[in-house]
């Protein structure tokens, strides 16, 4: 469980500095804030891919869904 | 009873039908509220995951429509996308508490040493692939006490006691060891190669396991050599981890055995530091 440990701690720090950073820049713009989110969770999602199958599956859908919203957040810049 | 719920023709009325149908939402509701219990009293992960749930849509949803601050907005939906990883890992977290695994290992390992003990054996055990024991990789313990390694050219039954040679004295047993259980976890055997080991047992150590950090290989046809490091597992001096090695050992042992797909033995296996290091022999 250790492991999964360090993977939710990585990803809480990593957002959690995007947001200080963002806000400290001035960034105003939620599109902004969520796009790097999402790059941010799915980035370090990758670096733990020796996960049991099961847990890989479960975070496999997590991604999946981010990256639905990802998508749409692009779609709505573009219209 | 009988005569309630069966009309003349031998099937059953409207009223029974309507109240075993009743009955059948009731049992439904009754397992989903079971089956819901089950889920949050699983483990903190589905907490910390609901938690940050019911947290991330109360902040975003009012953050957006009523205080119009995005970067409060933007906190609660990295809640929500934390909450949705907490409770995807939730789901893999295992139903036994550690305690109990190591209870059940412990209880196995003192079983098989009594048994080895009993017997007087003496030799080092050499670890088959599974296209030589029967279709799982196992450890075969020689009886005899000379010092000749066998060899096993042909698979072995699937028996405790077996015999793997002609000679009257070649007579071993055949167990089961945490590395036959190990392997069976992999996805797929890696190649006898030291590079594709070493990432196979870090997955394995690391991901699966959780009883190490990471391990390296080195070596070459014969020889391999193994560092874990970080070990979180501690085996107790036995006769039995004096013939099958530790528990490390034995994991890695069967999954040489299993990638080289010919017999293994563990020469040499030593704490140093951090670090855990073992020494193998693939045999012909």
């Amino acid at each position: 469980m250790r492991i999964y440990n360090v993977y939710v701690l990585i990803v809480s720090a990593l957002l959690m500095l995007t947001t200080v950073i963002l806000v400290a820049l001035g960034q105003s713009s939620l599109a902004v804030y969520y796009s790097s989110y999402i790059i941010e969770a799915l980035v370090v999602t990758e670096m733990f891919a020796y996960f049991i199958p099961k847990a890989r599956r479960g975070l496999n859908l997590v991604s999946a869904t981010l990256f639905g919203g990802f998508m749409v957040v692009i779609c709505l810049q573009i219209i | 009873m009988l005569r309630q719920i069966q009309c003349n023709n031998g099937g059953y009325s409207e009223g029974t039908l309507k109240g075993l149908g009743v009955r059948l939402r009731e049992t439904k509701r009754l397992s989903g509220l079971l089956s819901l219990s089950r889920l949050l009293s699983r483990n903190s992960y589905t907490w910390a995951g609901l938690g940050l749930l019911i947290a991330g849509v109360l902040i975003s949803v009012s953050a957006y429509f009523l205080f119009l601050l995005t970067w409060l907005t933007a906190m609660g939906v990295a809640m929500l996308i934390l909450s949705f990883i907490l409770l995807a890992l939730s789901r893999t977290i295992p139903k036994l508490p550690p305690e109990v695994s190591g209870l059940l290992l412990e209880t196995g390992i003192d079983n098989i040493s009594s048994m080895v003990e009993e017997l007087g054996i003496q030799a080092q055990a050499i670890y088959l692939p599974s296209s030589l024991s029967g279709g799982r990789p196992q450890a075969l313990l020689p009886l005899h006490s000379n010092s000749s390694l066998p060899i096993i050219t042909k698979a072995l039954p699937r028996r405790l006691i077996v015999r793997y040679g002609v000679n009257p004295d070649e007579v071993g047993i055949l167990l089961t060891t945490a590395g036959t259980t190990a392997v069976d976890m992999l996805e797929a055997i890696p190649a006898p190669d030291t590079a594709e080991l070493e990432s196979v047992l870090v997955a394995l150590f690391n991901g699966v396991l959780g009883v190490a950090d990471g391990a390296g290989v080195t070596g070459n046809e014969s020889h391999i050599r193994v560092e874990i490091r970080n070990p979180r597992l501690e085996d107790k001096a036995s006769w039995y981890h004096r013939c099958l090695g530790g528990t490390l050992a034995s994991v890695v042992a069967s999954l040489v055995a299993e990638a080289w797909d010919r017999p293994v033995t563990i020469r040499q296996e030593e704490q140093r530091g951090g670090s855990y290091l073992v020494e193998l022999e693939v045999l012909e």
